[in-house]
Parts: C-alpha cells; sequence; structure tokens
C-alpha cells in the first residue's frame, strides 16, 4: 500500500495544533508507518518553492491549522489547494477563526496600535508599525513582509475545504479518528465535521443527568466568583457552560476539571450562527419577565464580554464575522461625495 | 428531501385591490424566473373556482410539488388554497402564501415601488417553498361535552342548545345565580321582557339533566387542545342548603345590609338575601364577601338550611370545547359627568329600568326623588361614541332601542310626562325603526345635537338641560325633574382573569376578539374555544342569544365528529442530532416535552398531543434537532437569504 | 446615490398579534413605506437570533421581532418570555459588534394595533435612515 502523502502547514497558529499532533505520542509510529510528511514547515525545512515544484493534486491530503491572516497565508493555501487532492482545516482557528479571530471586533489600525503603539511596555519612540514594504536606508535595500489583512478569515473564505477537525487544539483522540475517517474505503460527504461526535457536548457529559426538570436561572456567574460543585451539571449552578451549544467529541475534559465548556469544538451540522444559538439558548433559560427588565439586565450585565463568551471561536465564521462597519466601504465613500 | 421541487406561483389580481397598485404580469413574469418555478401565473380571483381549478390542472398536468399562492393574508384564505392542493392530490402543506395584499397593494400606492416589494415578497415565498416538506396530520379523540363560562342569555342558550343535542354542559358562572343582566332588566321587544326569557330558559335548565350549573364559580386553570381540555373551577362555598324553603326570616334577622347590585343601587338588601323573585338557583344566598359570620341568621333559620363554615373546592372537569359569554358591564359614568353622581335626579337607563319593573324597588312607579317626574330627559351615547372623554369610542348598539322603549313605557303609564330625548343619532335599526316612529306619535320630543353634549346642570333652583338645538341651531335650557343617562356597554371589569386563564386576546376596545369577524365568527383565536354574547362587543338580548346558539353550533361541529385534527405544525426531534440537554424543556410553555432513556441515551420527546405549535423549543435547542414542522430553521433561513437577490435558472 | 435611500427592515412577527396587526393596517388601507418584508412565525419566541444575524447579513438595515403583549396576551402563554430574554442579550451582543440598538426592536403590537404596527414602521423607517446603511466592510466571507 503506497504511503499517504500528507503536507502540514500553519497559518495565524498558537502553536497548541502543532503540539496535539504531537500528542499522540508513540502512536506518531503508527502514524508515520502510514503516512508521509511531504511538508511541515513547523517540524522540517521546506521552502515554498519545494511545494510549487510538487505537481499538482500529488498530496494526498493537506492539514491547515490557524485562520488566514497575512498575504502570505492566502497564497500558501491556496497553493496547497491546487497541490492537494484532500484539504482539511485542522483545529478550531481554521475551521471557524478560533480566538484569533476576536480580532474582527477590530480595524487592522486599531490591531496595530494595540499591538505596537499604546502598550505600556513598549518603547516605540519612532512609532513604528510593521508595513509591507520598509526602506533599509542603512542597507540601501527593501524589506518586504506580508501584508496584514484586512481581517482574519477562516480557510473556507479563502480555498474549497473538504473537512474540518474541530478543537482548540483537536484531542488526539479526535485526530486519530479524523485519520481513520480520512483513509476509510467511503470518504464522508464533503464538507463534514471529522473526528468529533454529531451530537451536543451534553451528550458525553457525565453531568448531564444531574440536570433537573427546567433549567432557569437567575443569575450568571464567571468560574472566579465560585467554587462549582465537580458532580453537578455546571450550568445550573450559573456558569455558563456552552457544552449545549457545542460539538462534543473531546470527552468533556473540561467539565471533568469543574470548568464549563467554552466552546472550542464550534457548533453542529445545520447551525447557522454558532452565538445567535447561544444567545437563544442562554436567553431560554433566564428566568426573568417582560417587567423585569431592569433585572434581567443587571444579571446579564454579570459577563463583561458578550461577544468573547459566545463568539469565543467562531466570530469570523459568524453571520456578521465580527465588527460591523470597522471602515468605510467604497459606496459610503461615493454616497459622502455625492453630497 | 429528495425530490427537486417544482414551483408554481399564482399571483392574484383580486379585481384591481392587488392589480391596480401592483404591476401584476410583470409579477408573474419576474416570479417565473426565480429557481425552480415551473409556472407563474396571475388571475383575477385565484380563490375563485376557476382560478382554483386553474392550480389544481397545472398541479397535475405539469407535476408541481409546491405552491406559492401571492394573494391576500393566510388568515384569509390559507385554508382555501390549502383544500386546492389536497383536492389535487397534494399534501395541503405544501403550500406558501406571499401577502401582497394586506402587506404590500393597500399599504403603498407608487406602482413602481409596490411592484418591487412584492416581488420581494414573493422571492422570499418562493425561496421558503423549495424547503417545504409534506406534513401529515393527526387526529385525536375528543372529550364530547362543553364548558360554558357565564350564565347570561348568550351562555345558557348555547348550554339549552348543546343539552338539546346530547351534549354533557357545564354551565359555569361567578355570581351566584344565572341570568346574568337580561333577568333584571332589558326587553326583546316592546311587549317581551328580558326576563320572561330568562325565566324559560331557566325551565328548560332546571329540566335538563345533562346541564351542570356551577354558581359561584370560576374556571382557573385551563390545559389542553381543542376537543381535549382540562378545566379547573374554584367552587364557592354555598352556605345555604336546599332545605331553605325560601321564608325570609334569615334575612329579617341578618344585621348588615348594603346596596344592592341587582336594583343598580337603588335599594338596600342584607348580606344573606334573595337577589329578586324567581332568581335561578333558588334558595337565599350568603354575600361573603360582607358577612360578618355573627350567625344570627342560623339562629333565625327553622329549617336548619344554614351552614356558615365551609370551605372552596377544586374541581378538575374535562371538555371538548369552551364557551367564554361573560358578558358585559354597564358604562358608569365618572362623577360629575351628565350631573351623574351629583344628583338623585341624575339616573341611568338601568336604574331606570328598574324603577319601572313590577318586581323592582318601586314596584313599577318612576319614582325619582319621592315623586313622579313631570319632566324628563333621556341623554343618549353616555359612555358611547366619545361624547366625554372617558366615554368609549364605539356605538353600544342597544341603548337607543331600549331608552325608546322606556320612554314609551313611561308614556303608556304617565301620558302626562313630558320626555324631552336628546341625542345625535338615533340607531334604532332594523325592525326597532317602529319605535322611534311610535316614540314620535306620542310627543316624545327629541332634540338633536351635534358636536358639543349637552350640559346637564344641577343648581338650588333644580336641574337644567343646555344644549344646542340642531334643527333650530341655538342653545336651549330646559328644567326637568329626572335625567335618564343612556349608559353604554364596556367589557366586564373581570375579564382580565378569565383571559389570563384562557388566553382569549382581545381587540382595540378591551372586548373578546373573534377571529375573523366574516370567516370565523364567534371563533376565539384558538381552536375549541367560542365567544358569545356581548363579551366579544356590544349586542342586545336578541343577539346574544343567537350568537349563543351559533357558538354551541360551532362548539357541537368540533366534537361531535367524536376527534379532532391535532395541530400540524408542532415540534418534532431529530433523534440522531438530539443529545438530551433539555434546553427544550425549559422553553416549553405546555409541559410538552419530556427526557426520556432510549438505548441508553436520552433524547427529547414531544408529547403530540400537547404541542401546540408556537416553535419556541425549535429557537432555544442548541443542536438544532428540535425543528417545528412547516417552520423549520431551514425554510425560515431561505425565507431571509432571499431577502438578498438570488440567482435565477 | 442620488435617489432618495430606503432602508430594509426585516420583521419577525407572531401570527396571532403582530402579523394580524399589519393585516389589520393593511384592510385599514393604512399607508406606511415600503421598508418591511415581514417574516411571518407562529409566536415571537420562534424569532431564533440567528433569523435576525441571517437577516442583517443578508442585507436587513434593521430587524424587528415583535409578538403579543406581556404578561398574557401570548397565543402560546409565554412564548414573548423567551422572545424578550433573547432579544436582550442579542442587543447587547449586537451592540458590541456595532449595530446601533435603533436598528434592533423589540415591540408588543397586539392585534387591533394596527395604527401602533405602522408607528413603529413609520419611526423605525426614519431611524434608519438618519443612521444610513447597515453594510460590512469585508467581502466573501463564506458561512459553513
Amino acid at each position: 500500500m503506497n504511503k499517504l502523502k500528507v503536507a502540514w502547514y500553519w497559518c495565524a497558529s498558537c502553536g497548541g495544533c502543532e503540539e496535539s499532533f504531537v500528542d499522540l505520542s508513540e502512536e506518531l509510529v503508527e502514524f508515520f508507518e502510514s503516512a508521509d510528511l511531504v511538508f511541515c514547515p513547523v517540524a522540517t525545512d521546506f521552502k515554498k518553492e519545494d511545494v510549487e515544484r510538487l505537481p499538482d493534486a500529488s498530496v494526498d491530503v493537506a492539514l491547515i491549522n490557524g485562520g488566514i491572516r497575512l498575504s502570505e497565508h492566502e497564497e500558501m493555501v491556496k497553493l496547497l489547494r491546487r497541490k492537494s487532492k484532500i484539504v482539511v482545516a485542522y483545529g478550531t482557528c481554521s475551521s471557524w477563526g478560533g480566538i484569533p479571530g476576536l480580532s474582527n471586533l477590530y480595524n487592522k489600525e486599531e490591531i496595530l496600535r494595540a499591538k505596537y503603539l499604546d502598550p505600556p511596555s513598549i518603547n516605540n519612540p519612532t512609532h513604528a508599525v510593521p508595513a509591507e514594504r520598509t526602506r533599509l536606508t542603512k542597507l540601501g535595500a527593501n524589506l518586504e513582509l506580508p501584508a496584514f489583512l484586512d481581517s482574519l478569515l477562516p480557510l473556507n473564505a479563502v480555498i474549497d475545504v473538504d473537512y474540518y477537525i474541530p478543537g482548540c487544539p483537536p484531542t488526539p483522540e479526535v485526530f486519530k479518528n479524523a485519520l481513520k475517517a480520512l483513509i476509510s474505503e467511503k470518504l464522508p460527504p464533503k464538507g463534514s465535521i471529522i473526528g468529533a461526535s454529531d451530537k451536543s457536548l451534553c451528550d458525553e457529559c457525565p453531568l448531564n443527568s444531574t440536570k433537573p426538570e427546567k433549567i432557569l436561572l437567575k443569575e450568571l456567574k464567571r468560574p472566579h466568583e465560585t467554587i462549582a460543585d465537580a458532580k453537578k451539571c455546571l450550568l445550573t449552578q450559573g456558569l455558563l457552560c456552552l457544552g449545549p451549544v457545542t460539538r462534543g467529541g473531546c470527552g468533556a475534559l473540561c467539565i471533568k476539571a469543574a470548568m464549563q465548556c467554552t466552546g472550542c469544538f464550534g457548533p453542529l451540522d445545520g447551525i447557522a450562527d454558532y452565538g445567535g444559538k447561544a444567545i437563544s439558548f442562554i436567553g431560554t433559560i433566564m428566568d426573568y419577565s417582560p417587567a423585569e427588565e431592569e433585572e434581567l439586565e443587571r444579571a446579564y450585565s454579570k459577563i463583561k464580554d458578550w461577544v468573547g463568551v459566545v463568539y469565543k471561536y467562531t466570530l469570523p465564521a459568524s453571520k456578521l464575522g465580527g465588527r460591523v462597519r470597522r471602515e468605510k466601504t467604497k459606496r459610503q465613500e461615493e454616497a459622502e461625495i455625492d453630497e | 428531501m429528495s425530490e427537486k421541487p417544482r414551483i408554481g406561483i399564482y399571483i392574484c389580481h383580486c379585481g384591481l385591490n392587488i392589480a391596480g397598485t401592483v404591476d401584476v404580469e410583470e409579477l408573474a413574469r419576474y416570479a417565473a424566473s426565480l429557481p425552480d418555478v415551473i409556472v407563474a401565473r396571475d388571475y383575477v380571483f385565484m380563490c375563485s373556482e376557476p382560478g382554483q381549478n386553474l392550480i389544481k390542472e397545472d398541479i397535475k398536468e405539469k407535476e408541481l410539488n409546491r405552491i406559492v399562492i401571492a394573494a391576500c393574508s393566510p388568515s384569509m384564505h390559507e385554508q382555501t388554497f390549502r383544500s386546492v392542493l389536497e383536492s389535487a392530490g397534494l399534501n395541503k402543506y405544501l403550500l406558501e402564501m406571499a401577502n401582497i395584499r394586506e402587506h404590500c397593494s393597500w399599504i403603498h400606492s407608487d406602482r413602481r415601488k409596490a411592484t418591487e416589494k412584492a416581488k420581494e415578497i414573493v422571492r422570499m415565498a418562493a425561496s421558503k417553498a423549495r424547503y417545504l416538506e409534506p406534513i401529515e396530520e393527526k387526529t385525536f379523540p375528543t372529550t364530547r361535552n362543553v364548558m360554558i363560562l357565564g350564565g347570561g342569555v348568550a351562555g345558557m342558550r348555547a348550554a339549552i342548545e348543546l343539552a338539546e343535542y346530547g351534549f354533557e354542559v357545564y354551565l359555569v358562572e361567578r355570581k351566584p345565580i344565572l341570568g346574568g343582566k337580561s333577568a333584571v332588566i332589558g326587553y326583546i321587544s316592546p311587549g317581551i321582557r328580558g326576563k320572561e326569557i330568562v325565566q324559560k330558559m331557566f325551565e328548560r335548565i332546571r329540566g335538563n339533566p345533562r346541564i351542570h350549573v356551577f354558581t359561584q364559580a370560576e374556571l382557573i386553570e385551563l390545559k389542553g387542545f381543542a376537543g381535549n381540555f382540562t378545566g379547573k373551577l374554584r367552587i364557592h362555598p354555598k352556605h345555604v342548603n336546599e332545605r331553605c324553603n325560601e321564608c325570609g326570616e334569615c334575612e329579617d334577622a341578618c344585621p348588615i345590609e348594603i346596596s344592592n347590585e341587582y336594583d343598580f343601587s337603588l335599594s338596600r338588601r342584607k348580606a344573606i338575601y334573595k337577589p329578586f323573585p324567581g332568581s335561578y338557583p333558588e334558595g337565599y344566598i350568603i354575600d361573603d364577601r360582607v358577612c360578618v359570620k355573627c350567625g344570627e341568621c342560623v339562629r333565625a333559620c327553622r329549617r336548619k338550611a344554614i351552614d356558615l363554615d365551609g370551605e372552596e373546592k377544586l374541581i378538575e372537569i374535562k371538555f371538548g370545547a369552551l364557551i367564554i359569554a361573560v358578558g358585559y358591564d354597564p358604562y358608569r359614568p365618572s362623577k360629575g359627568e351628565f350631573g351623574y353622581g351629583l344628583s338623585d335626579s341624575v339616573l341611568t337607563l338601568f336604574q331606570l329600568e328598574r324603577l319601572l319593573d313590577e318586581d323592582g324597588p318601586t314596584r313599577g312607579e318612576p319614582i325619582v326623588r319621592g315623586k313622579i317626574p313631570e319632566t324628563i330627559a333621556f341623554v343618549q351615547c353616555v359612555g358611547s361614541r366619545s361624547t366625554t372623554p372617558s366615554s368609549r369610542p364605539y356605538c353600544s348598539r342597544m341603548c337607543c332601542t331600549s331608552a325608546l322603549t322606556n320612554a314609551i313605557r313611561l308614556k303608556e303609564k304617565h301620558p302626562e310626562i313630558e320626555i324631552f330625548f336628546i341625542y345625535r343619532d338615533i340607531m334604532t335599526y332594523g325592525s326597532d325603526e317602529g319605535l322611534y316612529e311610535e316614540a314620535g306619535k306620542r310627543m316624545i320630543k327629541f332634540i338633536k345635537y351635534e358636536g358639543e353634549p349637552p350640559q346637564v346642570q344641577i343648581t338650588p333652583e333644580g336641574v337644567f338641560i343646555e344644549v344646542t338645538d340642531y334643527l333650530l341651531q341655538e342653545s336651549i335650557r330646559i328644567p326637568v325633574d329626572a335625567v335618564i343617562l343612556s349608559t353604554g356597554m364596556i367589557p366586564p371589569r373581570d375579564l382580565g382573569d378569565v383571559i389570563a386563564v384562557t388566553r382569549a386576546t382581545c381587540g382595540e376596545e378591551g372586548f373578546l376578539r373573534e377571529a375573523h369577524i366574516k370567516l370565523a365568527p364567534v371563533e376565539s383565536p384558538t381552536r375549541g374555544i367560542y365567544i358569545a354574547g356581548s363579551v366579544s362587543g356590544p349586542k342586545n338580548i336578541r343577539e346574544s342569544i343567537i350568537s349563543g346558539s351559533a357558538a354551541a353550533a360551532k362548539a357541537m361541529a368540533l366534537i361531535s365528529r367524536g376527534e379532532v385534527v391535532a395541530e400540524p405544525m408542532i415540534a418534532k426531534v431529530d433523534e440522531e442530532r438530539c443529545s438530551g440537554c433539555g434546553i427544550c424543556i425549559s422553553a416549553c410553555p405546555y409541559n410538552a416535552i419530556s427526557i426520556e432513556e432510549k438505548e441508553g441515551d436520552r433524547l427529547a420527546r414531544v408529547e403530540d398531543a400537547l404541542c401546540m405549535g408556537c416553535g419556541t423549543c425549535a429557537s432555544a435547542c442548541p443542536s438544532g434537532a428540535m425543528q417545528q414542522l412547516g417552520f423549520k430553521d431551514i425554510q425560515i433561513r431561505a425565507q431571509i437569504s432571499a431577502l438578498s437577490e438570488v440567482e435565477g435558472k | 446615490m442620488n435617489r432618495e435611500w430606503t432602508p430594509r427592515i426585516v420583521a419577525f412577527v407572531c401570527n396571532w398579534c403582530t402579523y394580524a396587526a399589519a393585516d389589520l393596517a393593511g384592510t385599514s388601507r393604512m399607508q406606511q413605506p415600503d421598508s418591511v418584508r415581514i417574516v411571518r412565525l407562529m409566536c415571537s419566541g420562534r424569532a431564533d437570533p440567528q433569523f435576525v444575524l441571517e437577516a442583517i447579513a443578508n442585507g436587513a438595515d434593521g430587524v424587528i421581532v415583535a409578538g403579543c403583549h406581556p404578561p398574557s396576551d401570548c397565543h402560546y402563554q409565554e412564548g414573548n418570555y423567551r422572545a424578550f430574554r433573547r432579544f436582550m442579550l442579542l442587543r447587547r451582543v449586537l451592540e458590541s459588534m456595532g449595530v446601533e440598538k435603533e436598528r434592533f426592536r423589540l415591540e408588543w403590537i397586539s392585534a387591533s394595533e394596527a395604527r401602533k404596527w405602522v408607528e413603529v414602521v413609520r419611526s423605525m423607517t426614519e431611524d434608519l435612515k438618519r443612521l444610513g446603511p447597515l453594510r460590512r466592510d469585508e467581502e466573501g466571507i463564506k458561512v459553513e
């Protein structure tokens, strides 16, 4: 049997996904018995030219993790798409944008300012921020950097994606399941999420059966405000566990450590907007009537950053994608000229 | 769904109602260009026989499997067109209505803009239609009996109809006796008094074992659905039992005296009392709101018929349909409104009727301030037709007729009394117009005014009415001995309690709203709940009785078949996706969902019969496993996403 | 862009109260701005926040969720309570994402309140005209 040719590329990544690969530990041996890594910048020294030299569609599976933040990412994933039979979005960032996707609440300038100009710990007397082209006067040369895109995009906003492996990062178990699916006789339908469960986390959560018949909350709690009873459904204790709206498959690792699910496995099939669905279910169980608007507002205001809660991992893939009107559109500019 | 959509779009001109504002030909051309649309036609009246046939033929010939009707509101003709689909052999839920009349042609005048909007409405409907699925209707057996709230003429009439057709009836009345206001006031025609009709109804009720009367009772909980309701009644203890022979000695002994509501406060009564001769159920009544339980009556009663103890009873009753006939309240003028409350010379029409009643406080003599007045003025439209700031905008229907009937009766008894009838318009509709002529013959003086309502002046010299006579076009001031305010009808004050339990909805004036004034009269928007009598708006006795019969007929139509079709657009769980998280249970207002163990899996289960199809659980479900038939996520999202232009074929 | 711009509003309304009110406004020939597209649901409790987001993503400049008056007008007992709680949270999130408060309204409009319906349509249309279009700055984000 021919060995599977696997390419692995990282975009805007924290390194956790790569770590999760290493977490296969002794099973890595098994992996390398059935697969060859033909491209993997994190572990081996390959250049873009090496990939360009590969014949089109010669790579069996390209695993791509991290969101698309730079023009370099865009370029590389397009190249890999051409070279690969199957492209898999590996991990939550690549699938929906992940935590770096929350940067879509700000525009490019705000991000660069927050990173390079505003922090009190930074000494930047020349107010330098990375630019695509910098003239290095002493050397008499130009330095070119990849462009910083307007927003962070999930992989499927740039190229066609065949499968998704969820998780921040995916657990070794999920990765193994996904690999199994990829080398099986009958491939899952295109667009499938592989390696994880088809049901929400509650399905595999050991605390699911501890729920009362109706869950109604008067108060929401942040994790540091309470010592959670690890034997009782965390949601019913007022902790915003997003297990009900999150795909299972992780084995309820966080819950087992008395930490609520924050939703890293993303939405289930058919859910159009993870945050919208989270809002819907949270709103359902808040026990306030329209006559108690102030009280409800007070209960909600306990959570300081709702976008960060309900869209922690999925903002770029959400219906709005991020903050609306971060910059004026061309149409608006034209409209202003008209006036 | 595997079957590829083949959509037919039918655009109704509705005469000129739609075609007058929307370019229907252009709309049809546009509709034909939408994805999966096989045919799009426009026609002058889609709901007409030929219009319906057009659709039926297309369904058969062109093998259509989804139909979009762009016409009026679904509340108008959705049922009509569903039947069309059904008769063409298509599941009737493969229909989507695009409302381009109420929501477009009738509210816009710019033809271009209205046409563009109509295109969008049709596009959105067609987009949803692509995802429609057949829905199977389920039937449930019905309980073949009826509960009626309110024991006035409408409620009693309905009870008699139903019982005589063989149905068990639970007639529930809040007050201690049946008969409502017609038992003490009102005429069906000048010769026939309301109380005579009421007495005849008492006879029929008394003799009918199928009518179960609960007085001093109220419905405090309603569960279930059309055909299978369960109601909880709270029944106030009756302190007087059937041994009472109405000797009246208890009444004499009772130290408590209050104003008598059955005489509209013209007389006083005791805490233990009999409302009026012939009141039903028979026997004395103790008014627990004022009784101090001193025990005088118990000591006075020789037949030991009185027991001051006793507790409220709660009972549960199952029934298939509910009729709400809780009547109205008389409009009570505010203090000073046309002199009301400032002088004993100012009475309401309701009070005058009691005075003219042989069983009334003055044994039928119109005695005002100790004597029979020489001049009486009737002031019409008190509380109605926006005469004063606190007055209601509507006409109360019965006051002109009733006031004229009583004016004529006064003249019959005392031709010498001079009667002025101050009005804006005389609303003696139908055959009651004869009363107007009769009044003229009896020399009742009609004074018409417009604009500024008459002023009732209470002065040390006497009572005067100042009004600008429309014919004379000048202000006149008439000294009178009595003023009769023709007060109208308002929704009963405790209607809110009934609404809270039954979820009936009220209209702008606070009366209960019928589902559709033409297409679904006496029906409430909730299936299985009907509305009779003046609780849905002012009616005279005759009209109330008719609506009682109508409501009974509707209730019978529902329960007599022995089964009802359940709400079809209910929630359904996709067990492949349900994780048993239970959020849907918190969402359901009907406790229709539970968690069930199934082969080791926790899964949500919907009790079909209890689900009313609101879809709240579907939006709550975090997995997308719970879906509402006819309003699935995918269907609604398709409708919304068609907001932005869709690609053509 | 010289022609007067009309905002687009998507209204998610319940079948029993607000849809009937909009019908009544039609039957009474009450002229209204042509800004609203109505999505009929059986209950305001069916108004999933996802639908609101879907509407905004598809070009709505404003969204109305409307149902029966609390506490007891709701045809389904308390569907409107759920609508209310979700609305309050969704509006918070939308505001953080740059969708102004005025663009998202929750209204209780009974079947008889045709006048109120028209007033809501009118005033929201005015508000939106003042605010201008709600457009997203980036193109090409595919979802799913």
